[in-house]
């Protein structure tokens, strides 16, 4: 009876499933929405506003005062600091900074760092308090669309005045006339217990402490039954019982009470009581002596440290840094100690308490504004010793006739330098805390939209990449939600360097204080009062608040509803978690920063709190996505506290446990992967080589493209929407600055050009500007001015008839493109060896400047010509006339060129299947149907079984049906349950509705023939890329060229012209053949012949002369036994080389 | 058969018009096959001579597409290349040494629009001023119905205040072999005449339900029923596109042979559609000429080589293929 109710009810499942839906709400305005408030790149954003407005100042209130060594009434107190508006001051005129200008002139995006001093000024008997407001003590680079870049908040409008495009996410600085991101970092959570195996396969227990003054990494390790410390700064292991001892807990038993009474631990702590004991250490004092003897020497032998000795302060303020001693009271860290000695235990008994590095809930991202931050305090404290040490040279030497203004030494130099600095090489050196981190920013990807999106979502590891290891590079079922499951590189990096989802958000710190009091309302019982014996008592919970323990709660569970209630209504910050953990007998609470979230609908028994009116109220634009956080409707959770929740899919998959339901299940995907349609057809790795394409494909940057001045820019002539898209790229704006073009394919084989995943292109097709480009390129010069006063000069081009001294004019027909400034003329098509600029420099540049100016016969010419694809002929586009930051005059040319694709060219699909264009064919020999469709290129069908690409087959008929029907059809990851992606059954009836196949085939004949096709064609338009790898670019051929001026051999590489390595194995091949004539063709005649001079008597090599017309032995003094030979110049060489180094190589030769 | 040596295999091909519009020409091609058939076709899309731009020199564009681009959209302006046959080749027409300046083998157009005012000024085609009246650009306004005033041309560029646009093209005649620009077909396509006969007695043992989903299986209207008789018909057998549906429901239904759909391998059935350059029967009109001197080149060259030069505009057509 049970069994059939049980049936009927599935029964009844499944037909619901089957069902079309049309209950559920639907939620997926809210991402939009969430993207409206959160924005793309909002992590970027939230760090460096939290920066700008808070931590500048909690930075500059901790080290707020500088006071002179030398006489301590003299001091600067800097009250407030903010960040002032972006601005530049030249000769004393302050002139405002957009990011555009900046970009264009090699700028530094930056404002101001204002702060508000008082200070004392005066000498011995008086001193007069002064005050000065606004004083500039740097310039800080200026996160594009922060909260104090001139683009926050800005309308289209406002931003298309100041040359920005309104789809540009921002994120990044402008640092000397580049764009830089600082890269997401991520790393390991900081002052939390991890519990792990090391490489003997010992379980540790390691804390990486934090605070503001220091960083330490602790490890208590588990070796041969005894447990042991492990301390940067001891020589040695030390047993833990000892430094529970010197920590002030004498009592064995105590140790063993706040560990807990089950005898299974008391049994594993019992070697190490021992081994104490066989020490026999039993006190603090013996403990610490004990320790004292384990230091590691330091460098500098002061050993002066205090009354109480180096091992105590080490204890103190090194193990275990997270946790203060206040008072010397030892005691929270003796019981910190004991839980992580508790967890090792745990997890010795049982494997399954250990915990996961890569498990992303143990995981931070820091992001730019926490690393500025880092920097700036840095840089900080180093300005106030600066200013400190100058004051006291100051005063200590002069006989201080002038009274010593303090604030004049406030200099800005030291951290608009180094910031700079930093921010432009990405080299993070913090001294403090031995911090050398390289690569930290990178030059943001401009080559297209998607590219520059998906690299301000990139998340760099700490890890170095060369270790082979899987563990940190498979996909962690944690991460669902947080980070693209798609998006990562292949090859070295792989799963290394991975992608933040859509709707992520990368928590920033919050006030701690306020919270932890809030706990202790909630019944926290404090650690203070608590027995070693009590913390352990079944049935209580320890709370533990970003990694200190702060008591223990009886009742958990009412204790975690309750913050959550608090946390939902508004009472504290909606990126508070709050994690039960029932294994470890632990709550976790965290505000601390760089935890990565999402927001969820929060269901109360499985129903959805988000009401068909709220999403109305939505739509009408009454309500913002921060209401629904306000009302309590949606919450952001972060990876632990998911733990925690159990999560519909969607709202019919609810059952009464559901505490959650998604948003949009497509979220778990991020930009570059949002592009694809129906990813949820692939194989896996397919979407993933997409993801690593989208980046190169061509197509449109942003709406100030032409605007931009950057190195290389590829652009599409006619980009399309694509006629299957995705809510992402709604989202995202890429139907509005696409790259790609709706072809029409046809899946069959066609003239042998296709294989291996070439493409064959129609003619008529690319006449019409299929997949037509465009190139441009920077070139620079620049007007240097020299130290004697002397600068470039830049002249009038001679004309077709002038003549100079000579009566000749040999450049004037290179130069016809020039200007009468001199200068290439924009409009002008300019071919391979024309001068774009016709500049000359002066000879002397260096010593005292000639009187009475320079004549033409003081300058040489250093004109600069365009080199560029031979046949082919570029335009001057734009020539940008700026100064740089030496104040010297820089000229920008950019330089177009216009190409239709050609064979060998590049495209893909955006399903990771790429390919080149293999033959052009005209259209009358392309097959066609009968409605006249003829494709607009043909992929070989092998493409598909190996590749799995379902996703591309299904694009192909719902693009069909789009243009049959007129409506753009959509293909959003896992869409069809939501209605975000048609079905493949609705896009069959549209296609038959419109006399199509409902398989999508169609019925051809062959251009050639006029007869009809064996079979049924796989036709329909699919979204292609350019990709930026075109042949134009790579090919290379020489005969005869440059050579290396050492060796005589050819050069190497293309860009110099160079030749083609017969390498060592090609060179095997050949010997293996025995065609000894093409070796010695190839090795030595095409190579670097060269004739020599050999003595057969004593076997050197001598030389010819050109007088007596004989070789002569210049070690034989004579010319009797000379022979000629023939030989590599770079045996010669050898030869040579090994003389010099007294190695007498003798050449013995016999007649052949 | 008759005459002396071979075989003849001379048919005489016969030409049904259908349907005529000015851009729009359906017509049936029976008694011949189809290398024919599609000879005529490609030439049609290659080798049917026009008028396009294929020289601009501007002089002024502060537009926001840069000069390639423009070139490349008035390229593919297509004008009225009535004149087109009667045209030389620029490259040897004697008149001009092949640089494509003069009367006979080429047209000039001049180009001027700034925009003076705040609101977007969009640059047609209408804009081209032409140089010889036979060849402008190509009005579609009584093609659409005219419900609006003012019919616009093919958008060239669009101005915002300030922003100028000088320029003067030449226009040379070309075939579509050599750029699609030059081709006057924008359809040209051809199927089989479908033969259909239904198994009258087959199906009479199908139920009205049966009939009407069997019917329903085209995913094109070729059948229908007969409401009175309830008999299927076939409505519209050009409608049918191989796709054998039918057949396949047919059998899926348990009665193979339902239907038989053979296509007949002598007749076609033609659709073509112009660009507007020249109207569509002058298109196939000018084919079957292009056809035709190709087929008089092949003829006449057979012995000597130089033959070829003599045939001027014909012997580039052979050149070029």
């Amino acid at each position: 009876m049970e069994d059939l109710r049980n049936r009927s009810h599935a029964d009844v499942d499944y037909r619901k499933l089957a069902a079309p839906i049309k209950s559920a709400v639907d939620k997926f305005q809210l991402v939009p929405e969430f993207l409206k408030v959160r924005g793309l790149v909002k992590q970027h954003l939230d760090s460096f506003n939290y920066f700008a407005n808070t931590e500048i100042k909690k930075i500059v209130r901790a080290n707020d005062k500088i006071v002179s060594s030398v006489d301590p009434n003299l001091y600067v107190r800097f009250k407030d600091v903010r960040i002032g508006n972006p601005t530049e001051a030249l000769e004393g005129i302050v002139e405002d900074l957009s990011p555009q200008k900046c970009r264009l002139t090699d700028k530094t995006y930056a404002a101001p760092v204002l702060v508000d001093v008082e200070y004392t000024k005066g000498s011995h008997g008086g001193y007069s308090l002064l005050e000065k407001n606004d004083v500039t003590i740097a310039r800080m680079p200026i996160m594009l669309r922060s909260c104090c870049c001139v683009l926050f908040r800005k309308d289209e409008d406002e931003l298309a005045r100041l040359g920005e495009c309104p789809l540009d996410p921002g994120g990044y600085f402008v640092i000397k006339g580049t764009e830089k991101v600082i890269l997401i970092q991520e790393q390991l959570s900081k002052n939390r217990i991890i519990i792990d195996t090391d490489k003997k396969g010992n379980i540790n227990a390691s804390v990486t402490s934090s605070t503001e003054a220091t960083k330490s990494k602790t490890v208590v390790v588990m070796e041969k039954g005894k447990m042991y410390l492990q301390l940067n700064q001891f020589a040695k292991n030390i047993p833990i019982m000892i430094v529970m001892k010197a920590m002030g807990m004498e009592s064995d038993q105590e140790v063993v009470q706040m560990i807990g009474r089950d005898p299974r631990y008391s049994a594993l702590l019992l070697q190490s009581i021992e081994e104490c004991a066989s020490l026999s250490i039993f006190t603090q004092q013996q403990a610490l002596e004990f320790l004292e003897g384990k230091l590691k020497k330091l460098p500098y032998a002061n050993m002066s440290t205090g009354k109480e000795g180096r091992a105590m302060s080490i204890l103190r303020d090194v193990f275990l840094a997270n946790v203060r001693v206040i008072k010397n009271n030892f005691r929270p860290k003796c019981i910190y100690v004991a839980v992580m000695l508790r967890r090792m235990m745990e997890a010795i008994l049982n494997k399954d308490a250990m915990d996961d590095k890569d498990y992303v809930g143990n995981k931070r991202l820091e992001l730019s504004g926490q690393l500025i931050s880092l920097l700036f305090e840095d840089l900080f404290k180093t300005m106030i010793s600066e200013v400190q040490k100058q004051a006291d040279n100051v005063l200590s030497k002069r006989s201080r006739s002038s009274q010593l203004d303090l604030s004049m030494l406030l200099v800005k130099d030291i951290i608009t330098q180094g910031l700079e600095r930093a921010l432009s090489t990405g080299n993070w050196d913090v001294k403090r805390f031995r911090m050398h981190r390289k690569g930290m920013t990178q030059v943001l990807a401009r080559l297209s939209f998607i590219g520059t999106l998906g690299h301000v979502t990139r998340i760099s590891p700490q890890f170095e990449k060369s270790r082979k290891v899987s563990g940190p590079r498979a996909l962690q079922p944690s991460q669902w939600g947080m980070l693209c499951p798609c998006d990562t590189p292949e090859g070295e990096a792989c799963g290394l360097v991975k992608n933040l989802a859509l709707m992520t958000h990368v928590t920033t710190d919050q006030e701690e204080g306020p919270l932890i009091a809030l706990c202790y309302c909630l019944g926290v019982e404090d650690l203070e009062l608590l027995s070693g014996e009590e913390l352990h008592t079944p049935n209580s919970f320890l709370i533990i608040f970003n990694g200190l323990i702060l008591g223990k709660h009886r009742r958990p569970q009412r204790f975690a509803n309750t913050m959550r209630k608090l946390r939902r209504i508004g009472r504290i910050g909606e990126f508070v978690s709050v994690f039960v953990n029932e294994k470890q007998w632990c709550v976790y609470i965290a505000s601390d920063g760089g935890r990565v979230c999402r927001p969820l609908v929060i269901a109360d028994k499985g129903i959805s709190r988000i009401k068909e009116h709220h999403m109305k109220g939505l739509l009408d634009g009454a309500r913002t996505f921060d209401d629904f956080l306000r009302e309590g409707l949606v919450e952001y959770l972060d990876v632990n506290e998911e733990n925690n929740a159990l999560i519909a899919l969607y709202e019919q998959d609810a059952t009464p446990e559901t505490t959650h339901i998604e948003i949009e299940p497509f979220t778990i995907l991020g930009v570059c992967a949002g592009l694809i349609p129906f990813p949820h057809h692939n194989q896996s790795p397919r979407n993933t080589y997409q993801c690593a394409m989208g980046k190169q494909a061509m197509g449109n940057i942003a709406y100030n493209q032409l605007l931009r001045m950057d190195t290389l820019l590829y652009l599409l002539v006619y980009p399309q929407r694509p006629l299957l898209t995705t809510r992402t790229i709604e989202l995202t704006g890429y139907d509005k600055l696409g790259a790609g073009q709706n072809a029409t394919v046809a899946v069959m084989s066609y003239s042998g050009y296709d294989i291996e995943d070439a493409i064959v292109m129609n003619k008529s097709s690319l006449d019409r500007g299929f997949g037509r480009c465009i190139v441009m390129k920077k070139y620079s010069a620049v007007n240097q001015k020299y130290e004697n006063g002397t600068s470039d000069r830049i002249l009038r081009p001679p004309r077709k008839d002038d003549r100079n001294k000579k009566g000749e004019n040999p450049d004037w027909e290179r130069m016809q493109i020039l200007d009468n400034d001199g200068i290439a003329a924009p409009g002008e098509i300019i071919r391979p060896n024309d001068v774009y600029i016709n500049k000359e420099s002066p000879i002397i540049t260096k010593g005292n400047p000639k009187l009475g100016g320079l004549k033409d016969s003081d300058y040489k010419p250093s004109r600069q010509t365009f080199k560029g694809a031979e046949g082919e002929s570029c335009v001057v586009d734009r020539v940008t006339l700026s100064s740089d930051k030496n104040y010297n005059l820089s000229i920008k040319f950019m330089i177009r060129h216009t190409r239709r694709p050609e064979v060998g060219d590049k495209f893909s699909s955006r399903h990771g299947q790429k390919g080149v264009c293999g033959t052009i064919v005209q259209q009358e020999d392309f097959p066609f149907s009968e409605r006249g469709i003829c494709p607009d290129l043909i992929m070989n069908p092998h493409g598909f079984p190996s590749r799995m690409t379902v996703g591309k087959m299904i694009e192909l008929l719902g693009g069909k049906a789009g243009v049959s029907c007129g409506r753009f059809h959509y293909g959003s990851a896992f869409g069809e349950p939501s209605g975000h992606a048609d079905r493949v059954e609705a896009i069959s009836e549209t296609l038959v509705k419109h006399g199509f196949s409902y398989n999508g085939k169609d019925f051809l004949y062959s251009g050639i023939t006029g007869c009809p096709l064996q079979a049924y064609i796989f036709m329909g338009p699919i979204y292609y890329q350019k990709l930026k790898h075109m042949v134009l670019d790579k090919m290379h051929a020489r005969g005869s060229g440059p050579r290396v001026m050492l060796t005589r051999q050819p050069t190497e590489g293309r860009a110099r012209n160079g030749g083609l390595r017969v390498g060592e194995m090609e060179r095997d091949c050949l010997i293996a053949y025995g065609a000894s004539m093409l070796i010695y063709e190839r090795l030595m005649l095409s190579s670097d012949p060269f004739e020599v001079q050999v003595c057969r008597a004593c076997g050197l090599l001598g030389y010819y002369n050109y007088k007596l017309k004989t070789g002569i032995c210049s070690s034989c003094k004579n010319g009797d036994n000379i022979s000629t030979m023939k030989l590599p110049y770079a045996c010669k060489l050898l030869i040579q080389e090994l003389q010099s180094m007294n190695i007498v190589p003798r050449l013995r030769l016999a007649d052949s | 058969m008759e005459g002396g040596g071979g075989a003849s295999y001379q048919r005489f091909p016969v030409v049904k018009v259908r349907e005529t519009k000015d851009d729009y020409l359906k017509f049936e091609l029976r008694g011949t096959d189809a290398s024919v058939a599609n000879a005529l076709r490609r030439v049609m899309i290659a080798e049917v001579p026009t008028i396009a731009i294929d020289l601009v020199e501007i002089e002024v564009n502060s537009s926001v597409l840069n000069d390639e681009f423009i070139a490349h959209r008035l390229g593919l302006v297509p004008l009225t290349s009535d004149r087109a046959m009667s045209m030389r080749f620029s490259r040897d027409c004697d008149a001009c040494d092949g640089d494509g300046q003069c009367e006979f083998c080429s047209v000039e157009f001049h180009l001027r629009a700034k925009c003076m005012t705040d609101q977007t000024l969009d640059v047609t085609s209408k804009d081209l001023i032409s140089s010889d009246h036979t060849v402008v650009p190509v009005d579609f306004s009584d093609a659409l119905a005219d419900d609006s005033a003012e019919q616009k041309g093919i958008t060239i560029v669009k101005l915002r205040r300030g922003q100028e646009l000088r320029l003067r093209a030449i226009a040379r005649k070309g075939i579509g072999k050599d750029h699609a620009k030059w081709s006057p077909a924008a359809t040209v396509t051809f199927m089989y005449e479908p033969e259909i006969h239904i198994n009258e007695d087959l199906v009479e043992t199908l139920s009205l339900e049966e009939k009407q989903s069997w019917v329903e299986s085209s995913p094109t209207k070729v059948f229908d029923i007969n409401p009175n008789t309830e008999q299927v018909l076939v409505v519209d057998p050009e409608a049918y596109t191989y796709d054998e549906e039918v057949i396949k429901k047919a059998e899926a239904m348990g009665k193979p042979g339902l239907v038989e759909i053979y296509a007949k391998e002598d007749s076609f059935i033609f659709t073509v559609e112009s660009t507007g350059a020249i109207k569509a029967s002058q298109l196939v009109l000018n084919a079957i000429d292009v056809l035709k001197q190709k087929l008089d080149a092949v003829r006449l060259s057979e012995d000597t080589v130089e033959a070829d030069d003599q045939f001027g505009e014909l012997g580039a057509h052979m050149r070029g293929g």
